[in-house]
Formats: structure tokens, sequence, C-alpha cells
């Protein structure tokens, strides 16, 4: 076993493996980031293709030993790229995938083609994809939809840049490490260690688009003054969400702390921090966070925002809330959009019912974890499977004709 | 698909890496970027004892103009060169070879010394490099000679490295105002390895041209004074001249026993003479 110490996905990463671990082994099995696919693992089908120091690179025949020191960037870490949105809606609207399987490479090819290419010429892009093998769509929509975006944006006068963007000379990921074998881990001060570091609490939480957005609302009868103000007692709130502890004393603008949930069997416990933000001409404000769940190797973002409405001719409030959400890891697996709906509706649930037990100075009530009960989970898998069964009937019908 | 366990050394300068070599006798493999021996180490078709990573050594990644060719350490890739990061003394002839090896993610960590110490008939470089008149320097701790890329492949997958011995660098001549360039492959799928190369350099005013034969399973037929190709004589008119009857002999004689085999040799060599007089 070797410390290997890299960046992925803009995280500084220290992890034991053998020498003979492949880079694509490495983010799937060691950092559970699946969405780096292996398919044929000698360098033939392009499913492992990942971007290493900005440029496209085969996962599967790169050692992770020989990347140290070096930027890796998965597929999840190109939510928030710009080319890659555009990517994403144009595979969606020309049908770019089926099974999902190439899908991840395919994108980080097709994002490298979209930089380089001058124009959206369909024998460079063909040529330009030929080293990523897509074994469902004839590759019709793919390279359409790669096209499709290379003229939108050209067209909006974003030109090409033939190199990728790439200066030095050699190989991709190399020369970023020290001399040495595994005795010599890099310095990684100041940097977060993700797997090795105690602290969780990132220093910058960043805007991020949330992949899910879910609205809950719930009233009081105070008047929105008084919620606002009870609003900023960031461990009174604290108190009376289910699940919820704090790891380091709030600021007004910033709060460390832990969530507990539970999803049915899983117990999840997310640890980070949130930024605050608050308006109070508007009444509204904003909670944007980041936590980690080590045992599920797991990571949510969240968002949310709320507005405070008066009722009653001002004598009591609607509190609107729209929580958005990014779950990535092993969580994301099971986490659909059903399941965190139901969960997010019950804990909004207590904490209503908390703060207006606290607001009338009652002490809130002794609260477990927030948690599915098992019915709404088994419903929920079973609706989603007759969902899936009947999609496949209609999809088949579709194909068909 | 998983490579069987291997030390992995990552040595911090050149002689380091030859020390490293030298002291394994023979069951170490010098890793670069790792495109064709990554393939062999996943399907264990290679199994060494210890592998050298010379990615990172700066001393192999120069490239530079030194006495009107062009040196490239034999870190260089082919990105490098399809890019124009690297000069070029072949008025776009390597920068054209370079941009159509593999997969632009292959060529992204693929190296010209790598690619070359594999000695892969199939690959581009071997031929191509050959047809250009290019040179390699070998270092090892006893010290440093040069060949030509035609006396350096021997085989398939085989080439004049001693044990202890790396590719240093490749050394290009620049290719002259005069002379044409013509390079043509046949690959059953964009990017895969080649079934047949036909690479030639024509200078009608020097009256001389290199032609190469390559991807036959062995290495690359070199015809270093190709006069024999264009019926005796090498002039502007080489096109017409081309002899493919000529072109069969000489796969005859390489032992291409197959009929079909060798008229897709010789179809290809044709589109690469057609190239170079276009």
């Amino acid at each position: 076993m070797t410390a290997i110490v890299l960046n992925v996905n803009r995280r500084a990463v220290e992890v034991q493996a053998e020498p003979r671990t492949s880079l694509a082994d490495f983010v799937r099995d060691k950092l559970d980031l699946t969405g780096t696919h292996l398919g044929c693992e000698h360098g033939v089908c392009g499913a492992c293709t990942v971007l290493l120091d900005g440029v496209p690179a085969r996962s599967c025949i790169t050692y992770a030993v020989a990347c140290e020191g070096a930027d890796v960037t998965t597929i999840e870490g190109l939510d928030e790229d710009e080319v890659m949105a555009e990517l994403r809606a144009a595979f969606t609207r020309e049908h770019a995938l089926q099974c999902g399987y190439c899908t991840p490479g395919m994108l980080v090819s097709a994002r490298d083609l979209v930089l380089r290419l001058p124009d959206a010429d369909e024998r460079r892009i063909r040529v330009g994809l030929s080293g990523n093998l897509c074994r469902c769509t004839g590759y019709v929509g793919i390279v359409r939809a790669v096209q499709s975006v290379i003229a939108a944006r050209r067209g909006r006068n974003i030109g090409p840049q033939a190199d990728g963007g790439r200066i030095h000379l050699g190989p991709a990921g190399s020369g970023r490490a020290m001399s040495g074998h595994d005795d010599q881990p890099l310095p990684t001060a100041g940097l977060e260690l993700a797997a090795a570091s105690d602290s969780v609490a990132p220093d910058v939480i960043p805007d991020f688009t949330p992949a899910n957005v879910l609205d809950q609302s719930f009233t009081l009868p105070y008047m929105p003054a008084k919620v606002f103000a009870m609003f900023a007692d960031i461990k009174g709130i604290a108190a009376c969400l289910p699940g919820v502890s704090l790891t380091a004393p709030p600021s007004p603008e910033r709060v460390e702390g832990a969530i507990r949930v539970r999803l049915g069997p899983i117990v999840a416990a997310f640890e980070g921090a949130a930024r605050v933000e608050r308006d109070p001409a508007a009444l509204t404000g904003r909670i944007i966070g980041i936590g980690t769940d080590r045992r599920s190797h797991s990571a949510t973002q969240g968002d949310i925002r709320y507005r405070l409405v008066p009722l009653d001719g001002g004598e009591a409030t609607a509190v609107e809330l729209s929580i958005g959400y990014t779950l990535t890891g092993m969580l994301a697996q099971i986490g659909r959009p059903g399941l965190v709906r139901d969960l997010a509706k019950r804990l909004v649930a207590d904490f209503a019912g908390n703060l207006d037990r606290q607001m009338s100075g009652a002490p809130p009530r002794e609260v477990a974890p927030a948690e599915l009960s098992g019915l709404s989970i088994i419903s929920d898998v079973l609706r989603a499977r007759v969902a899936r069964i009947l999609g496949r009937v209609f999809a088949g019908r579709g194909g068909a004709e | 698909m998983k490579p069987v366990p291997f030390s992995y050394e990552r040595p911090r300068d050149l002689n380091s890496a030859l020390s490293m070599l030298a002291a394994s006798r023979g069951s170490a493999k010098i890793i670069a970027g790792g495109q064709s021996l990554g393939p062999m180490l996943n399907l264990r078709l290679v199994q060494p004892e210890l592998v050298v990573d010379i990615s990172g050594l700066a001393e192999l990644k120069r490239a530079e103009i030194r006495g009107g060719e062009l040196v490239l350490g034999a870190l260089v890739t082919h990105a490098d060169i399809e890019d124009g990061r690297t000069a070029d003394v072949t008025r776009g002839a390597m920068p054209g070879v370079a941009a159509n090896i593999a997969y632009r993610a292959v060529r992204n960590r693929g190296t010209i010394g790598g690619s070359l110490s594999h000695a892969d008939p199939a690959a581009d470089w071997i031929s191509a490099l050959a047809a250009l008149g290019a040179r390699v320097t070998l270092r090892s701790l006893a010290g440093v000679r040069s060949m030509a890329i035609e006396a350096f492949v021997v085989g398939a997958l085989e080439s004049a490295l001693d044990a202890g011995e790396i590719v240093e660098a490749v050394h290009v001549p620049a290719r002259a105002t005069s002379a044409h360039w013509g390079y043509a492959k046949s690959c059953r799928k964009t990017g895969e390895f080649a079934h047949a190369i036909g690479a030639l350099l024509v200078d009608p005013a020097a009256a001389a041209a290199r032609v190469v034969i390559g991807a036959i399973d062995t290495a690359p037929i070199v015809v270093t004074d190709a006069a024999e190709l264009f019926g005796g004589r090498i002039a502007a008119d080489f096109k017409q001249r081309f002899d493919a009857r000529a072109a069969d002999a000489l796969l005859v004689k390489a032992g291409i026993d197959d009929a079909a085999q060798r008229h897709i040799h010789v179809s290809v060599l044709k589109r690469a003479v057609f190239e170079a007089a276009a």
C-alpha cells in the first residue's frame, strides 16, 4: 500500500492504495465516485474517460500512483461546469443516451471537442468521439447533441481553444509528484483532506444549482417580525430541528453542525457547515450548506430559502420554504426525490411544531432523529417499480412504432 | 482485468531511473504515459516485479531545435506534437501523424519515446519517423548511443534497447522545402491500430525518396533509396511513375504470402503517394 495524494474534484485526497490500482478503481472504490464507468479496462471503450490536469485521459490504463499531485475531475466534478450543463441539456434533447453506461466518458470527451473544434463539422465530431463506444444510440443523437452545443457556442462568439488549454509538455497528470515512492507524502497544508482530516467543515461554502427542489410551508400564530427575529437565533432554531446538533458556536453568518437522518434501515449523519443570509426588509433568508456522511461516503449540498408572509392582517405568519439539495455518493443511489420529499415533509412538520412550542415558551419536545416509516419506503419502492414497468411498456411501444 | 501486484518507484532523475533499471536485472519495466504498457499490465500479459515511472522527469520533456534538427525528449506526448506545443521542422508532417494516433484521451498521455520503445509494428511513429529519416538516442549508465529508427525497430515488440537502456530523445531532420510528404493508414475502426501504413518523403529536387510500408506484423519495410518504386528515377512525375508491382515484390520478399494483405498494403501506399503528389 502506498499513500496517494492527489486532488479529486477540487478536493485534496490522501488514500492508501496499491500501485497497481488504476485511477478508475481509485475514484470508484476508494472515493465512491462511481460515475466513472469501467468497460473494457484496456483503453478501448472510453467509458472511464476523466479529466486529468484538465484534459481527457483513460482512467483504466492510468495508475492512480502515477497521478500523484495531479488534478482529477470526474463526471461528478463537472456538475457546475458551464459546457457540461449545455451538453447535458443537449443530450437530453437529442436522446443521446439510453442505458447511460458510456455517458460519463462520452460527456467528458464531448466537452473536450466542444472546447477544441473550430466548428460543428460532423465528420470531425465522429472522429473525435471514435474512442468512446456506445452500444445503444448508434451515435446519431450524440453527434447531433455535440454539434448543437458547438454551433450554439460559436454562435455566441465563444472561440475554440485548439490545445484544450494545456501548456506543459509530457503526459497529462505527470510531473506534479515529488520524487521517491511512498514515504514522502506531498505537503497538504492549507488543503482540506477528504479522508484523512478530522475537520469536515469547509471554509468556503459555494453557491450551487440544486438537483432537486421541493417546496414546503407551515403557519405560525405570531407576527412576521417576531418569527424573523426567532430565525436569527441559530441555537434556538437548531434545537427545533430533529436530529440537528451544533459542533461549533455559531456566528450570525456561519454555522457548523451535523444532522442525523434515518431513511428506513439507513442512518446518515451529515457533518458540515452552512452560510446564513438574511434580508430584514423582505423578511427572507437563505441557508446554504455542505455536509458529508463518512459512513455512507455520501455528500449533500443544501440551499434552503425562506420567506415570511403575513397572514390574518399581520397577526400570523406563513413560512414558505424552498428546499434545494444535491445528494452524491452511495446514498444518491437510493435517495430518490420521492423518498427525500417524504423525509423533508416530516422534518418540516416536526420543526414547525417545535418552533411553535418554543415561541410560546414551552420547551421543545424530545425528538428522535427524523425517519421514514417502513411502510412509506415500501410503498414508495412499489410505486417506483410500477412506474418503471409502465414506463417500459410505453417505451417498448414507442420503440416499435 | 487487474495487473498482478508490482512495486513502484518514481526516480528523481534520469540517472536514478537508469540505476533502478540496471539493478533490477530485467525484472523492471519503465512506464511513461502507460498507454501501451497499461493495457498489457491489465491483461497480465506483462508481469514486472518493479515499475519505474519516469513520467515526471523534466529532463525528458524538452523539445528544442538543435543544429537544424528537432530534438524531442522521450516524454513528449502525441498531443504535444498535435497541438504545436513543440516546434515542428517537418512542415506539418508530424502534427498530422500525431493528430490521428488512437484517441485524444490516449494522445494526452501517450509519449513518442514510449511508443517507440513498445515497438508495436502497427503504431504510427515507427513508420512515420523512419520515412522522415529520424534517429533515436538511447541512454544507459554506460553512456549514449544513437541509431536510425529503422535500425531501432527489430521486430514485433522488439527494439534494439538493451536491458538497462531507455529511449532518451528523438532527432528529426528538417524537411526540405522541396520535399513532399504522404502518410496513409488503414484502420478497421478509426483510432484503432492500423492494418496497413504507407509513408513517404519524396524530394524530386534532390532525386531522393524514402518509402515505408508499415504495420506488416514485424519491423516495417523501409526503403531509403526508393527509386526502384518509381521506375528507377525520382522526378516531379513520381505519382505517375509509382510502380505497384515493385511494391508488391517488396512485400513478397518480406514474407507476406497473402495476396489480399499485399493488395491492402500496396493500395494504402498508393494513397500516401497520391497525398504526397497532391
